[in-house]
């Protein structure tokens, strides 16, 4: 289980996160959803260790993968990119990594450089970095963020999958009503780095506790997207 | 202009002297640079990514190594292996070695800030992408140098430069001798000294064909186009 206590983040003067409590059980999905700026970023970066937290906690993180917003291609082939984070030998590395190339729709650029892929396939590309290894613990920022449909469809068939064959924990942010609905088990929805409302999916959307989460999820319109 | 035909003279008969100093100065800049790489590159990395006690100090003694005068240098160098220095008995000065550790003192502090200041510029996402891909240290370490490699190979290019140029460490420390320790720009103060120009030009000229040469590699590997189409 991880268990985040009294997560702090400052910047200068301004708090960009404070959370009091978070656990998530092992095996679970939880899905956070929240404005711009709303620190859903920072706590992911938080609890990949990517960044200090200004005060608290945070247990249990072990065998972590987590694919940034932002993704940053490694100067070599696509293939070549998805070997670096695969174990065992060269020939098993390479069988693993064209597997999940596949299946993220990218076995066709294998051999490319993987510095001229557009947004979504060097996207599409950190989580197949991310997926070419079973892990523990799955953190993704805004996956679907630069998917076209076909992509985040992709992208959502791929982690369901995953997750049932890993029985990882997954952590994952996104604006994208449908895809957190698809994967949640629960949901955090954020706002100026608070909890907002967390909750089953069900409870979020039929009776969210706060006004601002209800205005908040009365702009979601769940068959576009 | 006949001191240009009999530049040319020296270098199109291949003088023996001529090619020797080439070959010593070569020899000389080819270590320097090896050397100040190998050790640069992993400082520049560490002073640009890693955290550690005194990161601050080193930059600004790193930054004021920089700037040594190499005859600064020379002297430091002289002082140490000159023969009741402290390494004296390993008989070094008045060498090439000598005059690869001089080098080495002037070059390694401008390749170590040339590349911390490249690696500076995207470790921040390395080390992010790398933590999430479950990357140890080593690993991600090696990235940052992998990754910057067409821009660091141009920081290597300008310390060959640097070291190919060094006039003041290397005449102290290595004294200048004759098929010995002389390099070209020593043997070009001694020639124009001596009033002979045309060799001095001579080797003036390969001086410059082999900056331009370097030039020529930086631009082809980094393979810059201009932001204007
Ligand atoms: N390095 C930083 N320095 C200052 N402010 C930051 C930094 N990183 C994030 N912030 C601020 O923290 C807030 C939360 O950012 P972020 O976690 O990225 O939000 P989200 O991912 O929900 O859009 C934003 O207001 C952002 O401007
Ligand atoms: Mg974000």
């Amino acid at each position: 289980m991880i268990k985040a206590l009294n997560l702090k983040k400052t910047y200068g003067e301004k708090t960009v996160l404070e959370l009091d409590e978070l656990c998530v059980s092992d095996g679970e999905a939880l899905v956070i959803v929240g404005p711009n700026g709303s620190g859903k970023s920072t706590l992911l970066k938080i609890l990949a260790g990517v960044i200090e937290p200004t005060q608290g906690s945070v247990e249990g993180v072990e065998g972590l993968r987590y694919v940034p917003q932002q993704s940053y291609a490694f100067k070599r082939t696509v293939l070549e990119n998805c070997m670096l984070s695969a174990e065992g030998s060269r020939k098993e590395k390479q069988r693993k990594s064209l597997e999940i190339l596949e299946r993220l729709g990218l076995s066709e650029l294998a051999d490319k450089k993987a510095t001229g892929l557009s947004g979504g396939e060097k996207q599409r590309l950190a989580i197949a970095r991310a997926l070419v290894e079973p892990c523990r613990l799955l953190l993704l920022d805004e996956p679907t963020a630069s998917a076209d449909v076909e992509a985040a469809e992709l992208i959502e068939d791929t982690l369901a999958q995953y997750k049932k064959a890993t029985s990882c924990t997954i952590i994952m942010t996104t604006h994208s009503p449908k895809a957190a609905m698809g994967i949640a088990d629960r949901v955090l929805i954020m706002n100026k780095g608070r909890r907002a409302e967390l909750g089953t999916p069900e409870q979020v959307l039929r009776a969210p506790e706060s006004a601002w989460a209800k205005s908040f999820i009365a702009g979601w319109s769940l068959d576009e997207n | 202009m006949d001191k240009f035909a009999e530049a040319f003279g020296y270098l199109f008969s291949l003088d023996r002297e001529l090619v020797q100093i080439i070959g010593v100065t070569l020899k000389m800049s080819f270590f320097s640079t090896l050397i100040s790489c190998l050790l640069g590159f992993p400082m520049g990395a560490a002073i640009a990514a890693k955290k550690f006690k005194g990161r601050r100090t080193a930059k600004r003694i790193l930054s004021t190594l920089t700037g040594l005068p190499p005859v600064v240098a020379g002297l430091i160098v002289y002082m140490l292996f000159t023969r009741y220095g402290p390494f004296g008995s390993l008989n070094v000065l008045f060498t090439v070695k000598a005059m690869v550790i001089a080098q080495v003192i002037l070059i390694t502090p401008i390749v170590a800030s040339l590349s911390s200041a490249v690696i500076e510029g995207n470790c921040r996402t390395i080390r992010e992408t790398a933590i999430g891909m479950g990357l140890d240290g080593k690993k991600t370490f090696a990235l940052y140098l992998t990754e910057n490699r067409t821009a660091l190979f141009s920081v290597l290019l300008t310390a060959f430069g640097r070291s190919i140029a060094e006039v003041g460490a290397v005449s102290i420390v290595g004294g200048n001798i004759q098929w010995k320790t002389r390099v070209m720009t020593t043997a070009i103060m001694l020639e124009t000294n001596k009033g002979n120009f045309s060799f001095a030009l001579a080797l003036g000229i390969i001086l410059l064909i082999i900056a331009l040469i370097i030039n020529i590699g930086a631009s082809l590997i980094s393979g810059e186009e201009p932001c204007d189409d």
